[in-house]
């Protein structure tokens, strides 16, 4: 059976929407100059690609069309190589990291390009034109239930106090500035064209977080909560893409395997707590692959909230120091189509830094699910 | 050469001010001021009094993004800056050396002709360009504004000996255009005009309430609403500026007159308030002045001083005989015999002659002292028509009789029958013994009063007329108390329809109130609810509605041209114009939540069809439009200024901004005549709605306002109510429904609202303390 496996990954800057470096810079070209990074980074020959599967949750307006063959077109990817949009909100682009790992176990293709993207300037979280179904509302209100609603509801349930998501945040700061300091991203974000010149580095991190500024913060989404902007993930533009191909074409075409792809899993959970949803993902994925959480070296969990994540952890028993050794989206920015591929390709690539055997890579996804994927090194 | 670039050298609280009130008209304005010591950033100054300004109440700026067209440095570093300015102000401390320090700096770079002026409040011109060069005081004036430099009216200008015509009329024009100043020409005088009369009015205030057994509040009632002076009179006037200022600028104003001058015979530094400056009660700005919240019981409560012990005690809202039995007669007020009585008549007497005596020594005619006082101080009338209110003859007959000196003036203006008449040019003022002249309007000024002294009207009723402004264009003016709507402004509205269709041109809506309009008659409301007059309520709603309709699909252009607030109903009769002139200083706003209603003249409807009209930045069908009318109205937004009124969609694009009050109606004349020119009326609009998917959405983004306390629980009913109306109720978005649908869904859904409890009170609250209640 062809064994999938990830030979390569990108990403873009990761900046504020609405404020940061990225707020002109067009979705699809954005993708696209990742797809072409992804290309030149890795060697492989566009030519070989079945299919190009970009992730965005909210595909309308610059996103819109079928932006997977948009952004093959807008790439001058040939002509052959086809493209297709994804949406599992949150979880779009490790969905096609899943789609083509299906592919390739069905023997449907050898090579293929999953990236992901979400321009939150330009086509706002909601869309433009939201119309939510009106009897599901009244039935089922956790539906559609803001993101930040379902994290206060989990900081309740767990009895997360607001000083452990803040100790969360200023540990995910610290380490994404340290990762920038030491050159840790240097094999992985791409510089982006804009209009004002070149955009090389994260523009959402912010060196020195400490505990006693996010103390200060205004609950965000309730009076009574404990819930902040500084421990949630921002509003952010971005891009990411991974090459997900078989072990036998990666060695004919002399690629760089990151990671075998060792078992997936996704599942439903109560909209409500949708940032629960790694719990009962993660656990499937985990059966899948025979292992256990004391077998996995490295975790790469979607700070969607910090709330979130420590309920997570709590429930996963995650040890805390093999989580995002790079920072996390609190600091580093959560581009909600973008993400998953940014986890997966960044804990491909930590196995072989850090010379580790199994991660495990999660996150929760609005509307109540978790998507998981166990990688084992190459 | 007209004026382009600006600087103001000195950032203090006014050079900053008029620094930002430059950039508010659109022009670029560098700000110098010294570099501070004891190091660090050397434009400290400046910038601070910028990041200042973007905090402070009353704005300084019409909108945040005006402080960008301030370039802030030191006068160190940046003296170049100012050389290729064509106007530079000085704003520096009123002591002429370090002025005219300032000046020798300018000099070296600016360019030549470069127009400098000061901003003293004090210093005449002749002390100030004593010693300059030549060719400096060529190109120097005064320019005195009053603060705060964006809402005073405003702008004393000097010119000295020297100077050359041609600066004073380029910066007087800027003044009036750009900057909506109403530019007064002073005679070179210590403290001009304004300053010169109403530090007297003030020192005598407050002389005359020690002697006088009157305590401040009463002092402060009888120098307030009955002068038409503002309600802050004499004392709360001197905490609002400052008690350490009165004894810098009396003093300064008493030293440069001459030694008969009644200031000087009147002057006076009351041990009082020597001992409450020293001990840090110097107004609002301190530990509180002759008012002060009780620090103590927490309840923070009025407190005043007793003029007499110096203690604090709980300030009471003094009923005076003499004001209630004089009513509205100022003679009578002045007549009353008791100490009340005496102490206007002493204190209005002193002031008022000694303006009487001062023309023409101070300003060339008495209209313009009394634009001074009335654009300066907020002074409803000026000396000479408050003299002419209580009746010159007498008035000069009573000094008389107390053998008190009788200004030349005011014997003349006693012999003619006053300062002012109307005559064949309209309103004339008295210009030497017998002899009246046509008070001047400058080209471009066109004032409502003018046009109603010239009469008749066309039509009209207790609570508004139609005028007739020449050239085919009427002007509806509203006159109620507050220019709250009301059943008569309602049914005016219909009449001037029909008038002006039979043969007129165009409809410009005005008036020269404080505010344009207030909105709805709440009072008639509640009653009407109280009652339960259900029916009277819904024909209410319908005949506004009506109303307005008929405005909107006119067979001739209708030109809204509103200054001060525009609330309510008000605003809605601006969103069923054609076009709108505003004035700069207009605060626009659809209120009606904060009295737990929806705008319900076609308020909701007119912002949804303007909101789906425009083509706004992004992308997305209906809900973008209905989404931010949603915001403006569930959240009562009032703009700050016209610029901002645009923002938020009450103003479209091409719609006019005036900045001086004075050029308002005739600049919406003009643009009615220009609308006039091939006009077609507006057909009634189909619009597609996205029904109840579009209300659902429009829930779901106000639950979250709920959980962060920003919302309460009867704001979430009224804002479901609104969502039903701009979303079209019960339609679909495939469906195409006619505008008038949204003034239907406006009736139901203030018929639902009204029935509350919780509506009733809002509106109850509002009435009895004109804040809404947040329930």
């Amino acid at each position: 059976m062809n064994q999938p496996v990830i030979a390569g990954y990108v990403r873009s800057p990761f900046h504020f929407a609405h404020k940061g470096a990225l707020v002109e810079k067009r979705p699809d070209d954005l993708a696209a100059e990742m797809v072409r990074g992804l290309i030149a980074e890795t060697g492989v020959d566009a030519a070989e690609i079945e299919d190009l599967i970009v992730g965005c949750a909210f595909p309308e307006g610059e996103q819109g069309f079928n932006l997977g063959r948009i952004v093959g077109l807008v790439a001058d990817l040939p002509i052959s190589v086809a493209g297709a949009t994804v949406n599992r909100f949150c979880g779009s682009s490790m969905q096609a990291i899943h789609i083509a790992a299906g592919a390739i176990r069905m023997e449907a293709g050898e090579a293929f390009i999953c990236a992901g993207v979400e321009s939150m300037s330009r086509v706002p979280m909601g869309g433009f034109n939201p119309a939510p179904n009106p009897d599901l509302y009244e039935r089922n209100e956790g539906a559609y239930m803001a993101m930040g609603d379902t994290a206060e509801n989990l900081a309740r349930k767990y009895q997360i106090t607001r000083e452990e998501q803040e100790d969360l945040a200023v540990a995910s700061h610290a380490r994404a500035t340290a990762a920038w300091e030491d050159g840790k991203f240097a094999g992985e974000v791409l510089a982006v064209e804009t209009a004002d010149g070149p955009v090389d580095r994260d523009g959402c991190i912010r060196p020195g977080t400490t505990a006693e500024v996010l103390a200060g913060l205004e609950p965000a989404f309730d009076a009574e909560g404990t819930v902040t902007a500084g421990t949630s993930s921002p509003l952010t533009d971005g891009a990411a893409a991974v090459l997900v191909c078989t072990e036998e074409f990666a060695t004919r075409n002399d690629l760089a395997v990151l990671a075998r792809i060792r078992s997936i899993a996704v599942a439903g959970c109560a909209p409500e707590i949708m940032g629960y949803g790694p719990v009962v993902s993660s656990e499937k994925a985990l059966a899948r692959a025979g292992l256990k959480m004391a077998d996995i070296d490295l975790v790469e969990l979607n700070e969607a909230f910090a709330a979130q994540a420590l309920a997570c952890v709590r429930e996963l028993s995650i040890d805390l120091e093999r989580m995002n050794l790079d920072g996390g989206a609190i600091a580093i920015g959560h581009p909600l189509g973008a993400t998953g591929a940014r986890i997966t390709g960044k804990a491909a690539q930590l196995l072989r830094r850090e010379d580790k055997r199994y991660a495990l890579v999660t996150q929760c996804i609005g509307g109540g699910q978790g998507i998981s994927t166990v990688l084992e090194a190459a | 050469m007209p004026i382009g670039k600006t600087a103001v050298v000195g950032a203090g609280l006014m050079g900053g001010a008029i620094a930002a009130h430059i950039a508010n008209s659109g022009h670029e304005a560098v700000l110098l001021d010294i570099v501070p010591e004891g190091g660090g950033n050397r434009n400290a100054l400046a910038e601070g009094a910028v990041a200042r300004m973007l905090k402070d109440d009353p704005a300084p700026f019409m909108e945040r993004s005006d402080a960008q067209r301030i370039a802030t440095g030191n006068i160190d570093d940046h003296l170049d800056l100012l050389a290729d300015a064509d106007w530079i102000v000085e704003a520096v401390t009123e002591k002429v050396a370090v002025k005219q320090e300032v000046y020798r700096r300018i000099d070296s770079v600016r360019r030549t002709g470069a127009i400098v002026s000061s901003n003293t409040s004090t210093i005449p011109w002749r002390v100030l360009a004593d010693g300059m060069p030549e060719a400096f005081a060529r190109d120097f004036l005064i320019t005195h504004f009053f603060n705060p430099p964006r809402y005073m009216r405003l702008l004393e200008v000097v010119a000295g000996p020297a100077t050359r015509g041609d600066a004073a009329a380029a910066v007087a024009d800027f003044a009036d255009r750009k900057l909506g100043k109403s530019v007064v020409a002073c005679n070179d005088t210590p403290g001009f005009i304004a300053n010169r009369i109403g530090t007297y009015w003030l020192i005598a205030a407050i002389g005359a309430a020690l002697d006088g057994a009157v305590t401040v509040e009463e002092a402060d009632a009888l120098m307030g609403r009955p002068m038409g002076i503002p309600k802050t009179g004499v004392f709360g006037l001197i905490d609002l500026v400052g008690l350490d200022l009165m004894p810098l600028v009396g003093r300064s104003l008493r030293d440069a007159l001459p030694a008969d001058d009644p200031l000087r015979t009147v002057y006076g530094e009351p041990e009082i308030v020597r001992s409450m400056i020293a001990g840090g009660y110097t107004g609002r700005k301190g530990k509180g002045g002759f008012y002060r919240l009780d620090p103590d019981s927490g309840t923070r409560e009025k407190q005043v001083i007793d003029l007499r012990s110096g203690e604090y005690g709980p300030a009471l809202r003094p009923r005076l005989e003499s004001i209630e039995q004089a009513g509205r007669s100022l003679r009578a007020l002045f007549e009353f015999p008791d100490r009340t009585g005496e102490y206007a008549w002493r204190v209005m007497s002193g002031t008022l002659a000694y303006a009487a005596g001062l023309v023409p020594e101070i300003a060339d005619d008495v209209e313009a002292v009394d634009r001074a006082m009335r654009l300066g101080y907020n002074w409803k009338r000026g000396p000479f028509e408050l003299i002419d209110e209580a009746g010159a003859a007498w008035f000069a007959g009573r000094l008389e009789g107390e053998g008190r000196a009788v200004p030349p003036l005011l014997r003349a203006a006693a012999d003619a029958g006053g300062f002012y008449r109307t005559g064949d040019g309209g309103r004339e003022h008295l210009a030497g013994a017998g002899k009246y002249t046509p008070v001047a309007r400058p080209p471009g000024v066109l004032l409502l009063s003018d046009v109603k002294l010239a009469g008749p009207r066309l039509a009209g009723n207790g609570s508004a007329s139609l005028w007739d402004l020449g050239d085919g264009v009427a002007c509806l003016e509203f006159h109620s108390k507050m220019n709250a709507l009301d059943p008569d402004i309602m049914a005016l509205i219909g009449e001037s329809v029909e008038i002006v269709g039979r043969g007129m041109k165009a409809l410009v809506i005005h008036n020269e109130g404080t505010n344009f309009s207030v909105g709805m008659n709440l009072g008639l409301a509640l009653f009407a609810l109280n009652v339960g007059a259900w029916p009277m309520i819904e024909e209410t709603l319908k005949g506004g509605q009506d109303a307005f309709n008929a405005l909107k699909f006119a067979p001739f252009p209708v030109v809204g041209a509103p200054s001060g607030m525009a609330l309510g109903g008000g605003c809605e009769v601006l969103l069923h114009c054609d076009s709108v002139q505003a004035h700069a200083e207009c605060y626009i706003g659809l209120v009606e939540a904060g009295v737990g209603i929806v705008p319900g003249w076609g308020g909701c409807k007119e912002m949804m069809l303007r909101g789906l009209a425009a083509k706004g930045p992004g992308f997305g069908g209906p809900m973008v439009a209905i989404s931010k009318a949603f915001e403006t109205i569930g959240l009562a937004k009032v703009s700050r200024s016209a610029k901002e009124a645009r923002k938020l969609g009450f103003l479209r694009d091409g719609d006019g901004i005036s900045a001086n009050r004075d050029r308002l109606l005739a600049d919406a004349k003009a643009r009615a005549l220009a609308l006039a020119e091939d006009y077609a009326a507006p057909e009634p609009a189909t619009i597609r709605l996205p029904g109840k998917t579009g209300r659902i959405a429009l829930k779901m983004a106000v639950k979250g306002l709920a959980r962060t306390g920003r919302a309460t629980a009867h704001d979430l009913v009224v804002v479901d109510h609104l969502g039903t109306v701009l979303t079209g109720g019960d339609t679909d978005a495939t469906r195409e429904i006619p505008e008038e649908r949204l003034s239907e869904l406006e009736r139901q859904a203030i018929l639902a609202l009204i029935r509350m409890p919780a509506t009733i009170a809002r509106i109850e609250h509002m009435l009895e303390t004109g804040k809404p209640l947040r329930n």
